[in-house]
């Protein structure tokens, strides 16, 4: 991954979430998927540095999948349309108890698809910081068109990023001796909030006033003053080429298939009924 | 001594101090979205409990559209890559909006702590939190296929309600300490 | 002398006034700087100093607006018809933080910044970024993410990304505030080494005792916005007030002799060597986490009423850590923290701070309310006091540090020096029976640290006072037990006269012996004990 073009790997990404979610097809949503899978195994990281990642967008993935489709089917309801084949047409029994419950077999699919779909974002994305050097980022975007000041911005964050979480530790601190706890006692949602205060505002003015210095010391070194160049190199290999060229067509097919061809809508596999046909 | 107030504002210039801003911003929203994870309440979409919200909004109004919406739109970016949560375009902008929004008011406002300021600073509050995080919820529509009733009771209610509860506080205190060392600023 | 016209610098008539203020922050500068010169300016908080250097690498008026009369040449052309970055190749500035001028995450990045800015093909760039390091002698940290160096390295790191853009004019403001003794020295040896190969280099400071060190050719003296002083070392000593800035201790001796100086008492009670200890580390060790290194190895320290102790060490040493165990914020890995008795494991950070109150290094860190008045009925409504009691306290802290009309004002609105002392009154207003505070002059000049000093100690309401601290003189003077810490270790604990006793051990520490420190030395036989400078004066014969 590290021989990718950071330009070559922004392309792609973005190729990749606007063909996931240009279709509902079954068929093409497997395909990007199996392509996200393939894509993510490139990047080989290592399950210890994307557990956190991979822990917030399951929480994610199962409130839109299990509460929003499966459960209250409102997830669900811009795409499935209403009614269709009950997964237990008769209700079932749990505990000795009767249950009914409006589970369509559609739905259930949809919740595969929504998985396949979102999954394929996510892994086209959660890879991006683990794998881009932060040294990077003025030079991609430059060299992606932004003007200088925009493509250094995020740049210049990463580099404060550090430093802000230090001196936030240090407000922690500071408040904590003079008996802030984190954990509020007493007080309503107002108050509650209020006791931020503490932490927000010395952070806040803090990197405000550090910021006038920040600013002279890029304008002492002719910040803005010509068009900059980048001591990070990027060059474009024949792969990035591949890559961008398979990206292109990645997209271009399935924007035909589905808007040309009709293959955006919907629709379950026959193979799918099967599975739930006594 | 008082600020020269008869200059009037270029809220869409953006040259050295503005670059510093921004990048300043996005750092300072995505450290303390990621220090106050503790509060962080799964269960409601991309909507977390988050203090850290009124920071696009607060360097909107101090700093203009362009700073805002940067703070708004990479610090959510950055928030996301720190906790590894991934990348959402359309969250992102919407942060970005929220951020946005109250800079368009930042023309209007030159003295921190009068009330108009604070009103103005609050009225944009909700503003930007409407559009925002309408922009936001509506892809939710398009990206995981969502009715429209989910969309807006389990997405836009939600992320909208925190928004404007941690803004409206806090945003009137940000103001009032900024305009304390406005005093002593030089640049 | 040479042309005037080809000098490197030359500032002649030259004021300035801000559009904010109403009066100029600097009235009819003179002076010129010759290729390979150290120029030291030296003067008080808000003397001018900072207003002048803006106005010789263009801030003023291309990033500050007012009316300027007068000129700066730089090898006899006026900076008023260059932009910027021709300004930039010809004058580098180092300022004051180099936390806040680093702007590249890693080393390279930052040596490499100006060049970019100045469009410079990479090809380019990187023999200079190479040179540049090596002639600081910091080529091992080119890879090296910023944010990580040391205060030492970062500042060296800061001067690379100054130095790369080759200017031949350099500007540093108070390079040794962020430095321990031992960095602080290096650096100015670096700064020799600049100007020996033709740097024309002018340093802004008020540790002018350090910077004599290196022998300056020029010094000015600047006061209220205009140079009361032009001329060489000798004259300086001299001609200035000795209370304004740091000269050597023997001048300062010398010169005091026979002058009556206000007489300084502490106020902590006497010492009861039998009382129970208010604090106490019973052979405490600590690590963050498992697989990361020991960074206190087995502290034993008891600290009883009427003690007044000077935490020395360099940069590092592990004094950060061992004040946040007093403070209850970390809990050893083993051993215990006692405080008057209570083990730190068992009571919350709130009881820590009734017994003891911490000041942190920089006021802004901890600031925040509307009015000082809350700021400091913050602390004591966390610990839970009645109301009449923190109302009580507020007034009682206020009146200590003697701000009494400030209560109503934003304390982010105050200056420095009243921030300082409103962030030590909201400490004070929990009524802790111990006093610790972290670098407690860091950011002040030697006028206001000294006199901030003095009030402190002179502050009744403690039963004793802590202080963290690289300034060894700070130590010698005001402390009657000092405690050195080294690698994560007490390395000497006891009197200031016993433990700075030995220069080499001191020097092993990273701290350097100082003039105010020899000359007690020498009179030790006369005094019997130590003293400031100008009390030493009655000693001199």
């Amino acid at each position: 991954m590290d021989h990718i073009d950071p330009r070559a790997r922004f392309i792609f990404s973005f190729a990749l979430l606007f063909s996931a979610t240009a279709t509902w097809n079954p068929n093409i949503l497997f395909v990007i998927f199996l392509i996200a899978i393939i894509w993510y195994s490139m990047g080989r990281l290592t399950w210890k540095e994307t557990k956190v990642g991979w822990f917030m967008i399951s929480i994610l993935l199962f409130t839109m999948i299990v509460v929003n489709t499966i459960i209250t089917g409102g997830g669900a309801g811009g795409v499935v349309p209403p009614g269709g084949q009950l997964v237990w047409p008769n209700g079932f029994e749990l505990f000795g108890k009767h249950f009914t419950f409006g589970l369509t077999v559609e739905r259930l699919w949809f919740a595969v698809s929504q998985l396949m779909r979102i999954l394929s974002i996510s892994l086209a994305f959660i890879m991006i910081p683990y794998t881009m050097d932060s040294r990077a980022y003025g030079a991609t975007f430059s060299k992606l068109g932004l003007p200088d000041g925009l493509a250094y911005t995020m740049e210049l964050s990463f580099r404060f990023i550090p430093t802000l979480a230090r001196n936030f530790q240090v407000t922690l601190d500071a408040q904590r001796a003079r008996g802030f706890e984190l954990d509020g006692r007493k007080g309503n949602i107002l108050h509650k909030i209020r006791r931020i205060a503490p932490l927000l505002i010395p952070v806040t003015m803090n990197a405000i006033v550090s910021s006038e210095d920040i600013a002279n010391a890029m304008d002492l070194r002719g910040f803005g003053q010509s068009k900059r160049t980048w001591l990070h190199e990027l060059i474009f290999h024949w792969w990035d080429w591949v890559l961008i060229v398979f990206s292109v067509i990645m997209l271009a097919t399935v924007l035909v298939l589905a808007f040309r061809f009709n293959m955006r809508l919907f629709s379950v596999p026959q193979w799918w009924y099967g599975l739930f046909s006594k | 001594m008082e600020a020269d107030t008869t200059v009037k504002k270029k809220i869409w210039a953006f040259g050295t101090k503005e670059v510093v801003y921004a990048a300043i911003g996005a750092a300072l929203y995505a450290v303390l979205t990621w220090a106050f994870n503790v509060w962080q309440i799964p269960g409601a979409g991309n909507v977390g409990i988050r203090p850290a919200i009124v920071i696009p909004m607060f360097f909107g109004i101090a700093f203009g559209p362009i700073v805002g919406f940067i703070t708004g739109f990479v610090g959510n970016i950055l928030a996301d890559m720190l906790s590894g949560y991934g990348f959402w375009i359309w969250w992102d902008l919407g942060n970005g909006l929220i951020g946005l929004i109250p800079g368009m008011f930042s023309a209007l406002i030159y003295r921190y702590n009068e009330t108009k300021s604070i009103l103005l600073g609050e009225a944009s509050v909700v503003l930007g939190s409407a559009v925002g995080m309408a922009v936001a919820s509506l892809s939710e529509l398009w990206v995981s296929g969502a009715d429209m009733k989910t969309v807006i009771f389990a997405n836009f209610i939600p992320a909208f309600l925190t928004n404007i509860v941690w803004g409206l506080v806090l945003l009137p205190i940000l103001m009032i300490a900024y305009a304390a060392i406005l005093k002593r600023s030089g640049r | 002398m040479s042309d005037p016209a080809a000098l490197p610098l030359v500032v002649k008539d030259l004021s300035f006034r801000y559009h904010t203020r109403t009066t100029p922050a600097i009235r009819n500068i003179n002076l010129s700087l010759e290729s390979g010169q150290i120029m030291l300016l030296a003067g008080s908080s808000g003397c001018g100093k900072t207003t002048l250097m803006r106005c010789i690498n263009g801030l003023i008026p291309h990033a500050y607006q007012g009316t300027m009369t007068g000129e700066v040449l730089i090898h006899g052309k006026s900076v008023k018809g260059m932009g910027l970055s021709e300004i930039s190749k010809n004058v580098g500035t180092l300022l004051q933080d180099p936390e806040r001028q680093i702007l590249g995450t890693y080393v390279l990045n930052e040596v490499c910044f100006g060049l970019e800015s100045m469009g410079m093909p990479r090809k380019e760039m990187l023999p200079i970024a190479h040179r540049t390091l090596e002639r600081l002698h910091i080529l091992h940290l080119k890879d090296k993410e910023t944010f990580f160096t040391s205060g030492g390295e970062k500042q060296k790191v800061a001067l690379a990304g100054v130095l790369a853009m080759e200017p031949n004019i350099l500007l540093l403001d108070e390079p040794l505030a962020s430095l321990d003794p031992a960095s602080a020295h290096e650096a100015l040896l670096a700064f020799r080494e600049l100007a020996d190969e033709g740097l024309s280099i002018m340093i802004v400071e008020h540790r002018v005792e350090d910077v004599l060190a290196i022998k300056p050719e020029k010094v000015v003296y600047m006061d209220d916005g205009e140079i009361t002083y032009s001329g060489d070392t000798a004259g300086l000593l001299e001609a200035v007030d000795y209370s304004r800035i740091k000269l050597p201790a023997d001048v300062i001796a010398r010169r005091a002799k026979g002058k009556v100086h206000p007489v300084f008492l502490p106020t902590v009670p006497q010492l009861e060597p039998e009382s129970q200890a208010l604090v106490s580390f019973q052979d405490v060790r600590f690590q963050y986490k498992d697989d990361t290194p020991e960074v206190l190895h087995g502290i034993n320290l008891e600290v009883r009423a009427g003690e007044v102790i000077a935490i020395l060490g360099h940069n590092g040493s592990g004094k950060t850590t061992m004040v946040k165990h007093a403070l209850g914020l970390l809990k050893p890995t083993s051993g215990k923290v006692l405080l008057e008795g209570v083990d730190s494991k068992k009571s919350t950070i709130a009881t820590a701070a009734k017994t003891i109150g911490y000041v942190f290094q920089s006021p802004t860190q901890m600031l925040f309310a509307p009015t000082v008045r809350e700021e400091l009925a913050y602390g004591p409504q966390n610990l839970g006091f009645a109301k009449e009691q923190v109302e009580e306290n507020v007034d009682w802290a206020i009146e200590t540090v003697h701000l009494e009309e400030e209560l109503p004002t934003p304390p982010l609105a105050l200056s420095f020096g009243q921030q300082k002392r409103v962030s030590i009154a909201s400490v004070l207003s929990m009524r802790s029976r111990v006093l610790m505070m972290d670098e407690p002059t860091a950011g002040q000049d030697y006028w206001n640290y000294q006199s901030f000093m003095d009030t402190i100690l002179q502050t009744p309401g403690f039963d004793a006072i802590i202080f963290i601290t690289h300034d060894l003189d700070l130590a010698l003077i005001y402390a009657n037990r000092v405690v050195v810490l080294y690698g994560g270790e007490i390395v000497a604990d006891g009197h200031p006269q016993d433990v700075l006793l030995d220069d080499e051990k001191l020097k092993k520490w990273r701290l350097l012996p100082t003039s105010l420190l020899k000359l007690n030395q020498e009179l030790w036989p006369k005094t019997g004990q130590y003293l400031r400078a100008e009390a030493l004066s009655q000693f001199l014969t």
